[in-house]
């Protein structure tokens, strides 16, 4: 389960750097700036245990990965109505 | 000045909004990504259909190569391996069980069952056939092989059908297995019998499919083809030369129903090199139906072969019988799935044909694949990539079929 648990972080760690990409995801400054991956990797690992527990361990990576474009998709929605910015560009 | 100033300004805007019209592109293909990967992973997961592609899709490569592949491992179940016998009409059936650790997941709520029968032959520690059980297991299904000491002895008998049905109705009653979820995997002549098992009353509106791979359908149409060491195929003779394991089979299975002194003679008669070679003096000792048979097995009078099959003891023919899926083709409910490698020198693939004709004419629901990577049912080695693909994509589709069967 260690490795599977490295193996969502991961996952969620490169669909943060995709949605950042995506400008989906709000953009760390500084040096906090890989904080902005967080929120994918802490989503795709809470997806991937959620998924081992309600469905089967094969398809709990998939769900990692649905449920953590989940999250930054809507994470980075409410930063942008918080910010006031258009929430569409 | 002025215009100097314009000239100097002009460069430097350029790469800007070439920057930002590539940004733009870039965050469109991200998001474009994004959506595509939400949208199938999501499907993937909530569809039972999707669930048995995922299962279906990491099972294929372990059906190709022989091994467990890493994401298999790693993604996998972890697994347990049982034994237990239980009784039946044929003797004890030996059962070895490969099921996932962990209780069934909350969503279905339970777990398939499949039922591998492997053939003639103690197969309990081939490779492949473990391989195929563990496998199986790791994606969730509770994987149960059975055999029994006629099988292990290369021998066919009618009561193994009753170890077929005991050993089902042993998984349907497994914790955690859902009873209506339960299909029956039979290789070679493990196929025949999970066929007849499946028309048995006591299962056959509760199990969920049942799939031969490389078995037969009628046994007095296999000795004739081994006869006259040639195969039917849209009209036609085509040359044959079957393994010596089948034609040991029979020839075991046969015996049974000759006089004691032909049975002697028929056992003590097998090779491994060619099946079965009697002298000329032990060929005259046999009775007239025990020569038959011989002749039959051999293959050395294929002008003959009608005369030789109609030679054989009334009771010969009854267990040739009692040993087909045709005999019992219309009783069966649950929906079949035929396999069948064009190259089997184990048991001709007309065998598999026939049986979906059968089916069509009765209107039953049935697939029916012919594969060219397989001999018998273990994948060849040194394949083309083309041909892998094709019957990759054939076994992968019957692998989603099978294993959202119950879902």
């Amino acid at each position: 389960m260690l490795i599977l648990s490295l193996i969502w972080l991961g996952l969620g760690v490169v669909i943060g750097s995709v949605a950042l990409a995506a400008r989906l995801a709000p953009v760390g400054r500084g040096r906090l700036g890989w904080l902005a991956l967080a929120p994918g990797a802490v989503a795709a690992l809470l997806g991937g245990w959620l998924g081992s527990m309600l469905l089967d361990r094969i398809e709990a990576s998939l769900v990692a990965v649905w449920v953590s474009i989940l999250a930054v998709s809507v994470v980075g929605l409410l930063a942008r109505r918080q910010r006031g910015m258009p929430t569409v560009e | 000045m002025q215009r100097a100033q314009v000239t100097t300004t002009q460069p430097s805007l350029a790469p800007a909004r070439k920057r930002r019209g590539w940004r733009r592109w870039t965050a469109l293909v991200a998001r474009g990504a994004l959506a595509l990967a939400f949208i199938a992973t999501l499907l993937l997961t909530v569809t039972p259909t999707g669930r048995a592609g995922v299962r279906a899709a990491l099972i294929l490569p372990a059906l190709l190569t022989a091994t467990e592949p890493p994401p298999l491992l790693i993604a996998g179940d972890p697994i347990r391996h049982t034994q237990r016998s239980i009784a039946s009409q044929d003797g004890p059936v030996y059962l070895d069980i490969y099921a996932p650790t962990m209780p069934p997941p909350p969503i279905p709520g339970t777990r398939q069952g499949l039922l591998l029968i492997s053939g003639v032959g103690d197969n309990r520690g081939v490779p492949q056939f473990v391989n195929l059980a563990q496998s199986l297991a790791r994606s969730g299904v509770v994987a149960m092989t059975m055999t029994t000491y006629t099988l292990m002895g290369y021998t066919l008998a009618p009561a193994t059908v009753d170890a077929v049905v005991q050993a089902t109705l042993a998984l349907q009653h497994t914790p955690g297995v859902n009873s209506r979820d339960v299909g029956i995997v039979g290789l070679s002549a493990g196929g025949a019998l999970g066929a007849m098992a499946a028309a048995d009353p006591r299962i056959r509106d509760t199990l969920g499919f049942v799939l031969t791979f490389g078995g037969y359908f009628d046994a007095t149409n296999l000795l004739r083809d081994m006869g006259r060491r040639a195969l039917m195929v849209d009209g036609k003779l085509v040359p044959w030369q079957p393994d010596p394991v089948p034609i040991q089979a029979l020839a075991n299975t046969i015996a049974l129903t000759l006089p004691g002194a032909d049975q002697s003679l028929i056992y003590s008669g097998f090779n491994t090199i060619n099946g079965l070679s009697l002298s000329p003096a032990d060929q005259a000792r046999l009775s007239p139906a025990g020569q038959a048979a011989y002749h039959l097995l051999v293959g050395d009078e294929p002008d003959r072969v009608a005369a030789n099959l109609a030679a054989l003891p009334p009771q010969g023919h009854t267990l040739l019988a009692s040993l087909s899926p045709s005999s019992v083709v219309a009783q069966i409910h649950a929906k079949v799935y035929l396999l069948h490698d064009q190259s089997d020198i184990y048991v001709p693939y007309t065998e598999s044909r026939d049986f979906a004709a059968a089916l069509t004419r009765l209107g039953h629901p049935h697939e029916f694949v012919e594969f060219s990577i397989f001999q018998h049912v273990e994948v060849k080695s040194g394949l083309g990539i083309g041909q892998t693909l094709h019957d990759g994509w054939s076994l992968y589709q019957i692998l989603v079929a099978t294993l959202g069967a119950g879902a």
